[in-house]
């Protein structure tokens, strides 16, 4: 479980997170919700090492893990999907896919005992194995981002808007990976503006907006509607 | 007429093998940093008088005179990476950029005072009987250049393609941030690529001394110059187009120096770098590359 305690990162003078607490549990799917600017993608940059915290805590099953450079973070089993994917686009999907079990090196086999399991995952990404990573749909992009986390063989993963700039038909498909990775006991942190999808996913939510934590609960407990029009508009001021 | 043109490329070949391998150099570091080391060329240079030194000292033969000059460069390249790149922050292109500048300097100067005189003795390959192919003459030096640096390209290529630490450097030129998040030790890489950058410019400042036979402290900024005009002429960061820019700029060098002359050289070298910025500016072979992602963007 990484518990995350008062967290506080700025943009040079501009704080994005102004204290910033949650837990990710072990074995489920917890969503961020927020609107645009909340510090969503900030967070997630934040817990993966890439942006620093000037102040704030973030212990991964008790072990500090702020402070430490991304890749070994990385090592840790904190494995992020980026938003917009960020594939190797001039790289073939095989070596995009061997590039994500760089943290596991040292092991028997160089780590890459996963490829054969994320190829059966992805029979797309099998069949376009030798293409360049460039030449792929944004869905197929999206599933080798997902695929090239799953073979650091994460304790979390961090995935940030995976629907951004996706055909809502090739949502639904990346929705019910993520699903499938849920049920499988994986733990993820999932960021997405699409919160109607994620709360239909989602075993714990927390809303962040303007670099707070304003709420957190359980899907089943609150009003989706509300939760959904603050989620993309943030608080609105009693009407 | 024609056999000069042919006699002139086979040896502007050679020359830009070499060339093609400073150009490399540059590539491989501004791909990984996207930050440019000026400071490459008067690296080799240290390496280069680390040779001479032990071949004036103790009329050392070709292999140790060799193995020195790849040890000096890989030195001096490694202080340069530690004082104007890993200390500098990556976002800072331009203070890397002038901070390699001074550290240049102050290589130049320091090889300078170890070394006052203007000229140093470097050793040869001129013993071996020049080559005659019919009506054409391969000098052997030009061809020990070639063949070296040919094997050389290969290798790297198989580094690249084939190992863990040549995926970790393609997956930081083509995209940083998914590299981060990939779990690839970045300053690491970065380093690690620097002292490959070194060898490879080690072996080309090598092959161009053991050719002239001497040298003197201007051959720093020599490499820089040569080597940039070939990146940027075969295209900024792409290694294929490095290669091919360095083989271009050898043999319209050579076509130039027997046609106009020394000075006619020069004035042919900079027209062809000020053509190549001004035409092709993504270079030889960047525009097809450029095409290529543009392609991949519009698939999106």
């Amino acid at each position: 479980m990484l518990e995350i305690r008062d967290i506080r990162t700025s943009y040079g003078k501009i704080a994005a997170l102004k204290g910033v607490s949650l837990d990710i549990a072990d074995g489920g799917l917890t969503c961020l919700l927020g609107p645009n600017g909340a510090g969503k993608t900030t967070l997630i940059w934040t817990i993966a090492g890439i942006l620093k915290a000037h102040s704030g805590s973030m212990k991964l099953d008790g072990e500090e893990i702020s402070g430490m450079r991304p890749h070994s973070i990385v090592s840790k089993g904190v494995v992020t999907v980026p938003e917009n994917r960020l594939v190797f686009p001039e790289m073939t999907v095989k070596d995009n896919l061997i590039a994500g079990a760089f943290s596991r090196r040292k092991e028997k086999g160089g780590g890459l005992d996963d490829l054969e399991e994320v190829l059966e995952r992805f029979p797309r990404l099998r069949e376009r194995a030798n293409q360049e990573a460039g030449t792929l749909s944004g869905g197929e992009q999206q599933m080798l981002a997902v695929g090239r986390a799953l073979m650091a063989r994460p304790k979390i993963l961090l995935m940030d808007e995976p629907s951004t700039g996706l055909a809502p038909i090739i949502v639904e498909e990346i929705f019910e990976i993520i699903g499938r990775l849920r049920d499988e006991g994986r733990t993820i942190f999932l960021v997405e503006q699409n919160a109607h999808l994620a709360l239909d996913y989602a075993d714990h939510f927390y809303l962040l907006e303007q670099g707070h934590v304003t709420f957190g609960g359980r899907p089943g407990e609150v009003d989706h509607d509300e939760l959904i029009q603050r989620a993309y508009l943030g608080a609105r001021k009693a009407s | 007429m024609l056999l000069d043109i042919v006699q002139n490329t086979l040896d502007g070949l050679a020359i830009g093998s070499a060339y093609g391998l400073l150009a490399i150099g540059f590539t491989l570091i501004f791909g990984v940093m996207r930050r440019l080391n000026i400071a490459f060329g008067p690296s080799i240079m240290v390496g280069i008088f680390a040779g001479a030194w032990l071949h004036s000292q103790w009329s050392a033969g070709m292999i140790p005179v060799f193995l020195a000059t790849l040890a000096g460069a890989v030195l001096a390249s490694a202080y340069v990476e530690r004082i104007s790149f890993a200390a500098i922050r990556g976002d800072a292109a331009l203070a890397s950029m002038a901070s390699s500048f001074a550290i240049w300097m102050q290589l130049e100067e320091a090889v300078v005072h170890v070394f006052p005189g203007r000229t140093y003795a470097f050793p040869t390959l001129q013993t071996i009987p020049m080559l005659e192919i019919g009506p054409v003459f391969l000098r052997p030096e030009y061809l020990a250049m070639f063949l070296t640096a040919a094997a050389l390209i290969l290798l790297l290529q198989w580094i690249l393609t084939r190992t863990r630490f040549g995926l970790e450097v393609r997956t930081l030129a083509d995209n940083p941030e998914a590299a981060r998040v990939s779990g690839v030790n970045v300053a690491q890489v970065a380093f690690l690529t620097f002292l490959l950058a070194a060898v490879i410019g080690g072996v080309a400042g090598f092959l161009i001394a053991a050719t002239d036979g001497q040298i003197t402290p201007k051959i720093g900024l020599w490499a820089t110059m040569k080597g940039l005009i070939a990146m940027v002429i075969g295209g900024l960061g792409s290694l294929r187009g490095a290669l091919i820019g360095g083989l271009v700029l050898g043999v319209v060098e050579a076509q130039a120096q027997w046609f106009l002359g020394a000075a006619g050289r020069e004035i042919v070298t900079y027209t062809l770098l000020f053509l190549a910025l001004v035409m092709l500016p993504s270079g030889l072979a960047g525009r097809a590359d450029a095409g290529a992602r543009t392609e991949a963007l519009r698939r999106l």
